[in-house]
């Protein structure tokens, strides 16, 4: 797992986010962190007025596979998005106040059938981001690397670690 | 740290490695052998003191135990059975020498670890879903199927870094640079350490040909391939994997031939992760018992 810098400013408690987990918080001295997306994508809402921030860590795009067994809604896009805009709003943000900002969905090498999660995610996501109308400020997607995020919720910045290489903001 | 790589000092330097698995091949042959051998797999067990005590732990945990404890490793053996067993054996001694912290790959301390206990899981998913292989024995070979990467980080060779800085500017795959850069491919060194350890000759062909399946000889090649599929879920995944992981090809004719297709690889996506979360918190800590 990728260990961040941990400069004096970076001393803020932070709340780990799993794979097919989401989690929001309302307190502005905190980092929400998620670990080694690889394919995976990671969305961040983040309302800076109130600062009030959420990251999701989704596996896959969309819960259809799963169609008719029980589901956890944060591993898949099309189930955990919506869930986790719902508990942002329920704690207080505002929809036209939210930003959003996505990361990860890591591609292998060219394949015509297999393999291909890492687009498909991120498909799904700009599909459901017009639908949903989500403000989107940023976008850090595919690739081949595996990233490991973390979001400052007072400030809304996500700081994004890559193996070898050093950290950058986004 | 060495400037040239030469694929005997690897191997050499390697021996030296604590925690070596070198008894993973007698246990899984007990194993395979079933009850009679039973007090065998005992003292190989005492043998080792981490070992056992994992042993007794899992034998005691809330998921085995019965209203008696076991105070004893052959009580455990007896309560656990020996296919359980093995697999607790295969996952501690192996997990203890992939946490050994390393250099290169853009590897945290115990990555390694957790790709490979990925790799391990989604082979033996697979295994069981196609009837491919035996599930223990797609286990296995998932956890140690990149035993030489681990010997190329721990010889500490700045080679490695030349190919991360290569590779894709120069090279289009981590193995050609491999090829061009060391000389050899890491995967030689997997074979030339299983080898070594006296490791049945599957687990041998797993780790030369896991990458390049289609060329594997027929006897292996389903395992080969299904460690292949594997390889990649799990690097899909994201758990533990370096700077080398989304640079290796598929072999999309190998994974056809076995009879894999990508629908039903993502529909076990799920049960691989829930499976995986059992064994790896969300802060990557690994608790293979």
């Amino acid at each position: 797992m990728a260990n961040f810098s941990t400069s004096a400013a970076d001393q803020m408690p932070s709340i780990i986010v799993g794979v097919a987990d989401m989690k929001i918080s309302t307190e502005p001295s905190t980092y929400l962190v998620t670990h080694a997306l690889g394919s995976c994508l990671a969305v961040t809402f983040h309302d800076e007025k109130r600062r009030i921030g959420g990251l999701l860590h989704a596996m896959l795009p969309t819960s259809s596979i799963h169609k008719g067994q029980k589901i956890r809604e944060a591993m898949f896009l099309d189930t955990g998005i919506p869930r986790l805009l719902a508990s942002l709003i329920r704690a207080g943000a505002r929809k036209q106040h939210i930003r959003c900002k996505v990361f990860g969905g890591a591609q292998l090498m060219a394949t015509d059938h297999y393999f291909r999660i890492g687009s498909k995610n991120i498909d799904m996501f700009y599909r459901l981001s017009q639908e949903m109308e989500l403000d989107i400020v940023a976008w850090e997607v595919s690739g081949r690397v595996n990233r490991s995020i973390r979001l400052n919720n007072r400030t809304g910045d996500v700081i994004v670690k890559i193996p070898s290489k050093p950290e950058f903001i986004r | 740290m060495k400037s040239a790589a030469d694929l005997q000092t690897v191997v050499e330097m390697t021996r030296s490695i604590p925690c070596a698995p070198a008894i993973l091949p007698k246990l899984l042959k007990l194993a395979e052998g079933g009850s009679s051998d039973l007090g065998e797999m005992e003292m190989l067990i005492n043998l080792d003191t981490g070992l056992a005590t994992d042993v007794l732990r899992t034998a005691n945990s809330a998921y085995f135990s019965s209203t008696q404890r076991c105070e004893n490793i052959s009580d455990a053996i007896l309560r656990l059975g020996s296919k359980v067993l093995y697999r607790i054996a295969a996952s501690t001694l192996t997990g203890r020498w992939l946490v050994h912290p390393v250099r290169g790959y853009g590897w945290e301390p115990g990555d390694l670890c957790r790709h490979s206990l990925c790799v391990a899981i989604c082979a033996e998913i697979f295994a069981t879903k196609m009837q491919l292989v035996e599930a223990s024995t797609a286990y296995t070979a998932g956890l140690i199927h990149d035993l030489g990467k681990f010997a190329l980080a721990y010889a500490n060779f700045t080679a490695l870094d030349d190919i991360a800085n290569r590779v894709p500017d120069e090279f289009p795959t981590w193995r050609e640079a491999e090829k061009v850069i060391l000389g050899f491919e890491s995967t030689l060194v997997t074979k030339s350490l299983l080898e070594n350890w006296g490791f049945p000759q599957v687990f041998v062909s797993v780790g030369y040909y896991y990458q390049t399946p289609s060329d594997c000889p027929e006897a292996h090649r389903k395992i080969a391939t299904l460690i292949h599929a594997a390889k990649h879920v799990a690097t899909q995944l994201g758990y533990g994997v370096g700077v080398d992981g989304f640079y290796y090809e598929p072999d999309e004719e190998a994974l056809k031939e076995a009879g894999f297709n990508e629908q039903e690889m993502d529909a076990a996506i799920p049960e691989i992760l829930s499976t995986i979360q059992r064994f790896i918190t969300p802060t990557g800590e690994v608790r293979f018992t």
